[in-house]
This record gives C-alpha cells, structure tokens and sequence, in this order.
C-alpha cells in the first residue's frame, strides 16, 4: 500500500514539474517576463506614457536605421503618449563592430549625447559596420559631438557597460528576438518597421488622445 | 478524514502554503528573467567561477519552483520541508560568508532583479522562513497530497463489501 502511495505521488509530482515547466516556457515565449529598465539616457518620452515600446537594436543593420527614423516621427507626432526604451541587441556574429558601438553609445549617454551619438551610428553604419580594423569613426562621431574620448575609452571598456549591454542582449534572447529590430509595443511583438508601425496603429486612439495638449 | 484542525496544524498548513509561495514566486521570476542576470548575482557572492555561477542560474530557479510546489501541494511534505529548509541554510551561508567578507553586493539575487534589500536583511528574513520550513515540517501534513493520495490508497486497498 505505502508503494502504491508512493508511486501516486511520484506521478503528481511530475505531473505538477511537468505543467509548471511548460508554463513558465510559455510565459516566457509570451513576453510575460519583467522587463529591466532601461538607463534615463536610453528612454524618450513621458515615463508614464500610455504605449511603452521596448526596442531590440543593432546600430549596424540597415533595417534598425530605417525603423530609428519610424520611432522618431513617431516621437514628435504622439509625444505625450509614447515612450521609446532602447534596448541593445548587437548581432556580433555578422556584425563584427556592433558591441562596440553599443557600448560607445551608453559611454555617450553618459555624457548627455546617447541619441545625437546613436544618430551619427546609424547614419554611417555602411563606414563602419563591416570595417577590418578599428573603425576611426567611433572617435570621430564624439569628436564631432564634443565628447570627451579618453574618457569614453575607459568607459566602454569598463565591466558595467558590457554587463549592461550583455543584459540587454541575454533579456532579447528570454523574449525570443532573433531579428533587429524586433519591437515590443506594450508587450505585443513587431519586427521590422512595417509591423511596428501596423501594431502602433492599434494602439492609434490611445496615442492620439495622450497627445493631445 | 474530517478529523477538526487543531493550531498548529493550521499553523503547519499556513506555514507551507506560505513558505512553498515564496520559493514559487522566487523560482518564476528568476525563470523568466535572463540567466545571465541572476548568474551574475551568484557571481558578486565570490564563491563560484563565471562558467559556473551560470550554470547556477540556469537550474536553480528550477530547483526553487519545483521546491516550493512540491511543499505547497504537500508532496511528499516532510522531505519538502526539510528540502526547502536546507536551501534556506545554504542561503544563510552564502550571505553570511558575503557579510563576514564585507563583499560589495548590490543584489543578491534573491528574488530576481527586482529590487533587493540589504544582506542583514535578507538574512533575518531568511530566519523567519527558517521557521516556516520547520511549522511545515512538524505540522505541514493537512490538506496536502500525501494525506489525499494516502486515504485513497487505503480505499483501493480494501475489498468492496460484499465481496467474498
């Protein structure tokens, strides 16, 4: 009888691991995982704006700098009703240079200049995203925008930065990103421009009356 | 079976469904968060390799869900209890060792990344569960699996009546 016990309860047990296992992995595929905040210099708009977009990004992918454009129209047209969170998501198997961009970025950011430094990223990325060497363009991009260099060097080498943006990266993979620039528009998945601006569509009435003075 | 509960085994019951919640809801959000994030919580404690502590952070949050389930459904109870009450001690040893080393932990790791209080604490919090663990373990045997599936077996055991 105590085997018999024993073995009905080794079956629920494992009925139990079982459905919480499956559970989990769907709440996972589901994007129903927290989400890590983002630093200030990473987030464009009201805090408490209605449509929260998290976006997946690699500055060397030319579909991530035609989305960038999308977001920031977006930006200007639904101001008080979005909020943009960056998110670093470097493809660095076939984009060689990417982490290190991203990781220049933040050292930007820090500095005050993470979208005017993202900008210039984006639109030179042909220049530098699939350089042999070192590309010179990260130094000239903060040059140009007066950032102090040295200081972004010791930055972007700096254990927080890569830990912040290997966070960033580990957190795209738990929500299934596998394409840049792959969106989540309060928590619904859009990848690439067209679905991100089909998925803001739905959210239209909110964004426009949160827009409104 | 309609035996009426006494204190303590009201304290034993509250005390496991309580105790076998928070090791869910600390097993689930870890689950759903990076490995990587919780890997490098392990990783501040100085005890653990890099390769290691992830290696960590991948089970664990598994062991602690199917820990705490396993305690709140009063699977098996005592070993529950008793399983969920020795990864409490090695918690304390891990934060103690932290303290004693004076280590700079800014998270550790307990529930996730969301939020996290100091390691003094984490470790007098950790007693209080301590307790929950051993209510659980003396008393925790009401309203759970191991007396369902018991009164069950013993019904299947006997001959139907009648029968010759």
């Amino acid at each position: 009888m105590i085997e018999r016990k024993n073995a009905r309860l080794l079956a629920l047990a494992c009925m139990l691991i079982f459905i919480s296992t499956i559970a989990v992995l769907m709440a996972r595929q589901f994007n129903l995982g927290p989400t890590r905040p983002v630093p200030a210099y990473r987030a464009f708009g009201p805090a408490d704006a209605p449509v929260q977009i998290y976006e997946y990004t690699d500055f060397a992918c030319p579909a991530c700098r035609h989305a960038a454009g999308k977001i920031d129209e977006m930006l200007k047209v639904f101001g008080g009703g979005l909020r943009v969170n960056f998110k670093h998501y470097p493809l660095a198997n076939i984009h060689p240079w990417s982490l290190h961009a991203a990781a220049y970025a933040d050292c930007a950011g820090e500095q005050g200049k993470f979208k005017e430094y993202a900008g210039l990223l984006f639109a030179g990325q042909e220049k530098w995203g699939l350089a042999k060497d070192k590309p010179k363009e990260f130094e000239e991009y903060a040059r140009q925008l007066k950032l102090d260099w040295p200081k972004m060097l010791v930055c972007s080498n700096d254990a927080e930065t890569l830990k912040r943006i290997k966070l960033d990266m580990a957190e795209g993979d738990v929500k299934g990103v596998n394409a840049t620039p792959t969106f989540f528009i309060n928590g619904k998945r859009a990848v690439g421009a067209a679905q991100l601006i089909d998925q803001a569509m739905k959210f239209d009435n909110v964004l426009r009356s949160a827009a409104k003075p | 079976m309609n035996e009426k509960l006494t204190a303590k085994e009201l304290a034993g019951l509250l005390a496991r469904l309580a105790l076998g919640g928070v090791f869910i809801y600390s097993g689930v959000i870890k689950a759903l968060a990076p490995a990587e994030e919780f890997a490098y919580a392990i990783e501040s404690y100085r005890l653990l390799p890099a390769n290691l502590a992830l290696w960590s952070a991948y089970i664990f949050p598994w062991v602690e869900l199917y820990a705490g389930l396993l305690l709140a459904a009063g699977i098996f109870t005592r070993f529950s209890a008793l399983f969920n009450g020795l990864l409490l001690v090695f918690f304390e040893f891990m934060l103690a060792q932290a303290w004693l080393r004076g280590l700079p932990i800014t998270s550790c790791g307990c529930f996730g990344n969301g939020g996290s209080n100091s390691i003094t604490h984490e470790f007098i919090q950790n007693i209080g569960l301590f307790v929950l663990a051993w209510l659980a373990f003396s008393y925790g045997g009401r309203c759970s699996a191991d007396r369902l599936v018991g009164a069950s077996a013993v019904e299947a055991a006997q001959p139907p009546v009648g029968a010759a």
